[in-house]
């Protein structure tokens, strides 16, 4: 037997992705001791298979949107606080429309959004056409946040980490957590004992706090502590095309998306419909481009559905006509983190104490991943004036909901984590 | 030789490669995403067997043990329209 020396910290940080990451690094330094314990690589799950977007413009205004607009600032500050590049790129970004209704709901979501003290403005036909010569010539107009940006996940998650390095924190990759004790229930409070022991493919670790930043498998660490996470993976795929000429220079999204989001009746054919197909158009960094998006819930089958794939393409067709000679080089899915009410969970757990949850992003961890990350270092620190209110991120305005179905229940012993 | 490129598509020298693997100890996919080595036109095709050697011969593990470089579909680059299947002119 290979007998390994026990490792301690004050925090272990479980999950390498892109909200393990910036927990890890807010903690590191704020001037904890902490681990971090990644399954696979750092990023070699959602955080690499999906888009890059810190966006307000998606986001339901008010608490929803002013979140982001927190992360986007803490974004901004991270552009000199770390040493590796991100391919940070704040140029904003549009939501364009198709139909009259949309245009006029359009209207209301920036009157919202700038009465919550963000940055929009509608736009009309010739303002869409500034943005890029491949739109539809019948789009009516969109509108525009300001302050959105993009940025690389993956490339953050490793600036993140080699800053924390810095501060102080160990990564273990390949570490997938297999067991957690909570050890500490019958001693006192002052003993120097750790309150969690946790077992991984990597050997034993122990922590004073947990943070189960696990994702869409956060459910299963969890189980492993007798506590049910409501987190169900919601599978996305996204194409990539290849650079050929400029399609755009910001992040464009259609209306619908916000419909696909928050769960209303759109009008569009029915696999648009089943697949929760809608348009998502990043330019990226190398000069290819990302074209989004689906929503389904399929479990953990990460497998490409081409069917789901033609359906995002010819959508992709609908907004962009001009781009059918454009060649696509790659397809890949993700599974995002869906929670009911669509916001996560960044909170204590009242039963484990010392189990912290930062999990249930969806499609928005990129969004949210600074601003998670901050928060659960304050709440490791026990800060009452926290840098946005916690009550609607709480685990327990879920009490006695499981996930939706069969995803989350008898695969723990399949899905090591 | 002062580069001697190994990912033509986003022309990725050795160099490089080497210099991230040894700073990062990391898997082929991750020296993929670091570098960019093998995320181009040709989906890898061309470099991702010289990617995997590279590694082997710098970490003395079998190529792809950990997390290998894979295959995306399409494979071959498609055009939006044949993928969208739009038949109407």
């Amino acid at each position: 037997m290979n007998i390994q020396a026990e490792r301690h910290a004050q925090v272990a940080v479980i999950g390498g992705g892109i909200i393990g990451c910036a927990a890890a690094y807010y903690i590191a330094r704020s001037g904890l001791d902490c681990i971090l314990l990644e399954k696979g690589d750092i990023a070699s799950g959602t955080s690499s298979r999906c888009e890059g977007n810190i966006s307000a413009v998606d986001k339901d205004p008010g608490f929803d949107s002013q979140m982001s607009m927190i992360s986007q600032q803490l974004a901004r500050e991270l552009t000199k606080e770390l040493d590796l590049s991100f391919e940070y790129n704040a140029k904003g970004s549009l939501l364009v429309c198709e139909t009259e209704t949309e245009m006029a709901a359009a209207t209301q979501w920036v009157d919202r959004q700038n009465a919550a003290g963000l940055s929009f403005r509608m736009l009309d036909r010739a303002d869409i056409r500034q943005e890029s010569p491949y739109f539809a010539d019948d789009l009516l107009g969109g509108l525009a946040c300001a302050t959105d940006a993009l940025i690389n996940p993956y490339l953050f998650c490793y600036a993140l980490i080699d800053k924390a390095q810095q501060h102080g924190l160990r990564v273990y990759p390949r570490a997938g957590v297999t067991a957690i004790a909570r050890l500490s229930a019958a001693r006192s409070p002052s003993a120097r004992v750790p309150d969690f022991r946790i077992e991984t493919t990597a050997g034993t670790f122990t922590a004073r706090q947990v943070v189960n930043a696990a994702g869409v498998w956060a459910p299963f660490i969890g189980q492993m502590l007798g506590i049910s996470i409501p987190i169900t993976p919601r599978k996305g795929h996204i194409i990539v095309g290849a650079r050929q000429q400029p399609v755009i220079e910001r992040n464009v999204m259609e209306f619908g998306y916000l419909i696909n989001k928050f769960g209303g009746t759109r009008q569009v054919d029915p696999d648009t419909e089943k697949h929760g197909v809608a348009l998502v158009l990043e330019p990226v960094e190398s000069r290819n481009f990302l074209i989004g998006s689906s929503r389904q819930f399929v479990g953990y089958d990460s497998r490409i559905d081409l069917q789901v794939v033609q359906t995002m393409a010819r959508r992709a067709l609908r907004f962009f006509p001009k781009l059918a000679d454009f060649n696509l080089i790659r397809t890949y899915t993700g599974m995002r983190p869906w929670t009911a009410d669509h916001l996560p969970i960044v909170s204590a757990v009242d039963e484990v104490p010392g189990f912290y949850i930062a999990a249930g992003h969806e499609g928005d961890g990129i969004s949210l991943a600074t601003v998670t990350g901050k928060l659960i270092a304050q709440m490791l620190h026990g800060q009452a004036d926290t840098i946005i209110p916690t009550a609607p991120l709480r685990y327990d305005r879920f009490a006695g909901q499981a996930g939706k179905g069969a995803e989350s229940d008898g695969q723990a012993d399949r899905v090591q984590v | 030789m002062d580069k001697l490129i190994v990912c033509r598509c986003e022309e990725v020298d050795l160099d490089t490669l080497v210099e991230h693997a040894r700073q990062y100890d990391c898997s082929a996919r991750e020296l993929k995403l670091r570098t960019r080595a093998g995320m181009g036109y040709c989906g890898g095709r061309t470099c991702r067997t010289s990617i995997d050697a590279l590694l082997c011969h710098l970490t003395g593990s079998a190529a792809g043990d950990e997390l290998p470089l894979k295959v995306q579909p399409p494979v071959r680059p498609v055009s939006l329209s044949t993928l969208g299947g739009r038949l109407e002119s």
